[in-house]
């Protein structure tokens, strides 16, 4: 082959490549530009509107509380977050329920109008009016009528007990007196540039490129704050092509590192990686209603026994995140350390099987009164860890008799795939909220399309004690029936828990006051006190 | 020729309503929907999902919905995208200048590049093995593997051109707007030139192996006059063909390029409506692309016309 | 033929390697299971991206697969999905475009109408939306790549034939009463097999990297499922840092589309 020096192009051009990362473009901005490469661009600014993450808004809109990042419901318009210790939670004898709100007084709109009662009533009515479309109307709902006795309190009368009204109005509040009368989802301007009273406002927003926040001058919380004069929302799906960004310094900062490319910002010089469990855990959901055996109490304690998680965390994620046991994580306050653990140990696993009379035919494969334990395992496709984990889980429960076939799914396709209960079973995580409700998750009646009991899995007492930590308002009781709830969770196990998440956000090394956040408030929940330093 | 032109528009009347049928039904068929993504999040309840459906018309029997979609679209009424509830018109109008401009770019590169190179190959043996193997390199890097690539080393080891997007938020000038340009329009260009110069290079090669050209060199013409005066002008029927072919296959954008290199193209848009299953915005792309490519294949039937000395007699 | 041709195509070893090449290929996927030198689902944790050794030739994956093995089951998809396409577009291109062009205009309206339909669909797009509505499978993909594939050689096709039957050996041909099948099947075929096989070998590159793009987008061949394209995407961000994972797939798409050329323009200029 004369040529075959034309073959080792793409070669050379890959060693070239290889130096990449030790010379980082000169950033354009001092202090007081912050360039962002974020993975999608968002259909709306609209908090109320949105289906994705609110970073981008939660920088214009402020909420009455958010989540911190230990978790935390913390005021931020509101003056204190209302409970039954401070008297602002009272249960009504017909079983309704009365919060009262106090509002920060001083706050304005970008605009100049103070930020009142007013706009927290015309919230919910407008959320109640249904002549829009925002995403959800959890809570909302169940909300008869709110009162403004002055212009800086307000106080929702709720039907019944609404054990997360906490986090009500974590999505901040509409302007009144900007949107009062006006089709909320035709109101292009306001979605797309929305008026707030947090610490930025849109400049532009340039489709399909980024948007430009730039600090406003007189915020609430004094005139030092924000204390970067402008943040740059580049849109970049591609994950590469952000984490190239990132290494060339186009970009500084990549909120939620995929766990897969952790490793390669590992020694950049510009890039802090900042960590904080997720409150969030992956898991291998069993469906019943589809795959029978998994009803078998035995099979489903076989299986966890089966999985060695430890290997999967150590090895495949770089030991990213940790072994978890049940569906609420040690940084929530509803957390249960106490339960049934199901170690590795594979010989157990196949002597439970063979108790329950799962034997092994000639393929090595066990099956009982002629159903095979052979099923399928979804997961979503273009997502590295889980096409490798879901792999991993294949092999180990080979090794036992069970034979699970993978199948990846794409991102839009697979949410629709589980929502018809159209799987045996599927590795995947929930995107919780900061609140521990599990019932949408494990009450009996709570099956698609009525919730996300997707294990398709009854269990009465359980059941029973979910609903209860519903309605009580009472803040350590209801803890007290969630940790019941989770033992109960741990003893059946309808699902294999497997690991938490991480939420590993890279920044810009000379970066002050980021924190992260393990909920999905995202880590721009104090943005405003953010400061890059001098190199 | 006005004749030829009017029967063409009239027949392409009934194709679109097949291909619009034939869109309409492959986009409903894919699993999942526009309200796909709310279910991620578990604060959005069933109810809601349910009173989205309906808000959204999601609803009605698909018949229907087509129907109604048919009759909007025919009036000009394009419909509002289920993503952000904006007019879809307005989606695709603000995406088609960065996608003309970097198609635009990439197919003057490509001709610049092909049209030399495959005369010289059709001419030159040992030029031609050398290009051919370039040619091979062009086209068989996968796209998105070539431009990131380029990302790597122009952008990450050199330090020289940004890896992505159209222009930097606060410049724009036109150093600044070639600078992004470059890599996306040479990923295209590459791919592009490498499959043209074969084409050009084969199509002269055919002529020149013809009697008449034969002919002429018995007749002592030189080289230089055979192939630029006889040879060219019959090759380029076949190759005018292949390039407006390509050109019209990018009429709907150059997705991988426009996805790998964030380019504000409609490309990039038809990536994030199929995710998120906007069927508005996804029947009107595909609808714009299949009248773009008729446009351009009426262009490339008038064209070999004009161009061939014989079937331009024999008309 | 001319002289330059004939001693270019006699002196010229470059199709006789090509040829030799996609042959080992093509033995390579056949003969994956015995050749390979591990089983094509071992996993082995403890030894994930290890580089090229004496024990694994190209180094091993993210799963600690041994990557030739890889290379090797994923040659059988590649292969298929390259080279299978590749004939079907051509045997429906040529048939269509032939007939489009030498039948008469009713028929050529209609073809090229149809025709003008399949192409005038963003393909790509097409595709990915395909390729979602049914899961995507090699056999399903390998189809799909085909019948999207067609449109090109049918055009071609049928501008040579329309040139060619214009030409005076043809009327010629057609004066003394050949029948037409027969002047197609002697006088305008054999001329129009030149551009075919360009396009058909264009067509072996484009298929194969064609189902890379549709793994770029996760419609593609799905893992476990080897194919090189799907190898050299989920190498894309390991480039810098393990380039075996991306050189060796890269390079089997590279001499599999040098071999097909090659063997292509040999083909073009043997009945040229």
């Amino acid at each position: 082959m004369t040529y075959s020096w034309l073959g080792a192009l793409p070669l050379a051009l890959t060693f070239a490549a290889c130096g990449g990362g030790e010379k980082p473009r000169a950033a354009a901005s001092g202090g007081d530009l912050l360039t962002i490469g974020y993975d999608r661009e968002p259909d709306t600014m609209n908090r109320y509107a949105t289906h994705i993450l609110e970073d981008i808004e939660s920088c214009v809109v402020e909420g009455l509380v958010v989540n911190d990042e230990k978790m935390n419901i913390i005021p931020v318009l509101a003056l204190e977050v209302p409970s039954t210790g401070n008297g602002s939670v009272i249960l009504r004898p017909d079983g309704g329920m009365d919060v009262t709100w106090k509002l920060r007084a001083g706050v304005k709109w970008h605009d100049g109008v103070p930020h009142t009662s007013a706009d927290v009533k015309f919230t919910v009515d407008a959320i109640n009016k249904g002549d829009w479309k925002p995403e959800s109307v959890d809570g909302f709902d169940r909300i008869e009528s709110v009162d403004t006795p002055d212009s800086l309190t307000a106080v929702v009368h709720y039907r019944e007990v609404y054990a997360p009204y906490r986090l009500q109005f974590v999505r901040g509040t509409l302007p009144k007196h900007l949107l009062d009368g006006k089709n909320i989802d035709a109101a292009t301007d306001y979605n797309r540039k929305p008026l707030g009273t947090g610490p930025y406002r849109v400049i532009e927003w340039k489709t399909g490129e980024y948007i430009l926040l730039e600090g406003v001058p007189n915020y609430w919380r004094g005139a030092e704050f924000p204390k970067i004069k402008r943040l740059l929302f580049k849109f970049l799906p591609n994950t590469t092509t952000r984490i190239n960004q990132l290494k060339s310094g186009e970009v500084q900062l990549v909120a939620l590192v995929p766990w897969d490319k952790v490793r390669e910002l590992r020694g950049l010089p510009n890039v802090r990686l900042n960590q904080v469990v997720g409150n969030g855990y992956e898991h291998v959901t069993l469906n019943q209603k589809r795959f029978t055996p998994f009803a078998d109490i035995a099979v489903r304690r076989a299986m966890a026994h089966a999985v060695d998680r430890d290997l999967i965390v150590n090895t495949l994620l770089d030991s990213l995140v940790t072994v978890v046991n049940g569906p609420i994580q040690p940084l929530s306050s509803a957390y249960e350390k106490n339960v049934t653990t199901y170690p590795y140990d594979p010989s157990r696993a196949r002597a439970l099987l063979d108790s329950a009379g799962w034997v092994t035919g000639a393929d090595g494969i066990r099956a009982k009164a002629g159903k095979r334990l052979a099923f399928t395992l979804i997961t979503q496709s273009g997502f590295a860890i889980r096409e490798n984990v879901s792999q991993a889980l294949q092999k180990q429960f080979r090794d036992v008799g069970i034979d699970a076939s993978v199948r990846l799914i794409d991102g839009t396709s697979i949410s629709s795939v589980w929502f018809k209960g159209d799987f045996d079973a599927m590795l995947h995580w929930w995107q919780q909220g900061a609140d521990p409700e599990m019932t949408l998750f494990f009450a009996s009646d709570r099956m698609p399309p009525a919730g996300r009991n997707i294990n398709y899995f009854k269990d009465d007492s359980l059941t029973a004690m979910l609903y209860a930590s519903d309605r009580t308002a009472d803040e350590a009781q209801r803890i007290t029936l969630l940790k019941a709830a989770q033992q109960r969770l741990a003893v059946l196990i309808p699902e294999l828990p497997l690991y938490n998440t991480a939420k590993i956000d890279a920044v810009p090394a000379r970066l002050q006051g980021f924190t992260g956040n393990p909920t999905n408030a995202g880590p721009f929940w104090n943005v405003y006190q953010w400061q890059l330093t001098a190199r | 020729m006005i004749r030829f032109v009017l029967r063409r528009l009239a027949q392409s009347v009934p194709l679109l309503l097949v291909i619009s049928l034939l869109i309409f039904a492959l986009i409903h068929a894919a699993p999942g929907g526009p309200l796909s993504t709310y279910l991620e999040n578990p604060n959005v309840r069933p109810e809601d999902i349910e009173r989205l459906r309906r808000a959204m018309g999601l609803d009605r029997p698909l018949g229907m919905q087509y129907l109604s979609w048919l009759w909007a679209f025919v009036r000009g009424d394009w419909g509002f995208s289920y993503a952000d509830g904006r007019p879809v018109l307005d989606r695709l109008l603000e995406r088609v200048p960065a996608t003309l401009e970097l198609i635009g770019v990439a197919c003057v590169m490509a001709l610049i590049a092909a049209v030399p190179v495959g005369i010289m190959a059709a001419v030159n043996r040992r030029f031609d093995r050398v290009s051919s193997l370039f040619a091979v390199a062009g086209i068989s890097l996968p796209v998105f593997w070539f431009g990131l690539l380029l990302q790597l080393v122009f952008a990450g080891a050199l330090g020289w051109l940004p890896s992505s997007g159209r222009a930097s938020f606060d410049g724009g000038d036109f150093a600044d707007r070639v600078a992004h340009l470059l890599l996306p329009a040479t990923v295209l260009a590459a791919a592009l030139s490498a499959a043209w110069s074969r084409y050009l290079r084969r199509a002269m090669r055919d002529t020149v192996a013809r009697p008449f050209i034969r002919a002429a060199r018995s007749r002592g013409l030189s080289e230089r006059t055979l192939l630029l005066h006889h040879a060219l002008p019959n090759a380029l029927p076949t190759f005018v063909t292949v390039v407006l072919l390509d050109v019209s296959m990018m009429a709907s954008g150059a997705v991988v390029t426009e996805s790998i290199f964030a380019w504000p193209g409609i490309g990039s848009l038809f990536t994030e409506a199929l995710g998120k299953r906007d069927y508005a915005v996804l029947m009107a792309f595909l609808m714009c692309g299949s009248v773009a490519v008729m446009v351009l294949n009426l262009v490339a039937d008038l064209a070999v016309h004009a161009l061939d000395p014989r079937t331009r007699d024999a008309a | 033929m001319s002289a330059t041709e004939r001693n270019s195509a006699t002196s010229n070893r470059a199709p006789r390697v090509a040829a030799s090449l996609l042959g080992v290929l093509l033995l390579g996927a056949v003969l994956a299971p015995a050749l390979a030198p591990f089983a094509v689902d071992a996993l082995d944790l403890a030894n994930r991206r290890a580089a090229p050794s004496s024990l694994h030739w190209f180094g091993t994956d993210e799963l600690g697969r041994d990557v030739m093995t890889r290379v090797l089951f994923g040659a059988r998809v590649s292969l298929a999905i390259g080279l299978v396409s590749a004939l079907v577009s051509a045997a429906i291109g040529a048939a269509v475009g032939a007939t489009a062009g030498y039948a008469g205009r009713v028929a050529d309206d209609i073809l090229m109408r149809i025709t003008d339909a399949m192409l005038a669909i963003p393909r790509l797009p097409l595709l990915m939306i395909t390729a979602a509505v049914l899961q995507p499978s090699v056999p399903v993909l390998v189809v799909l790549v085909g019948l999207a594939g067609w449109m090109e050689t049918a055009r071609v096709v049928r501008a040579e034939v329309l040139s060619l039957a214009a030409r005076d050996f043809v009327s010629a041909a057609r004066a003394i009463g050949a029948s037409p099948l027969r002047v197609v099947m002697r006088h305008v075929l054999p001329g129009v097999i030149p551009a075919a096989a360009v396009a058909t070998t264009l067509a072996v590159g484009r298929g194969i990297l064609l189902e890379s793009a549709l793994s770029f987008f996760g419609v593609g061949v799905q893992p476990p499922t080897a194919s090189w394209g799907n190898m050299l995407y989920q190498a894309q961000t390991t480039m810098t840092s393990e380039p075996w994972l991306a050189i060796f797939p890269g390079a089997m798409i590279f001499l599999t589309v040098l071999a097909c050329n090659a063997v292509g323009d040999a083909i073009g200029a043997a009945k040229g």
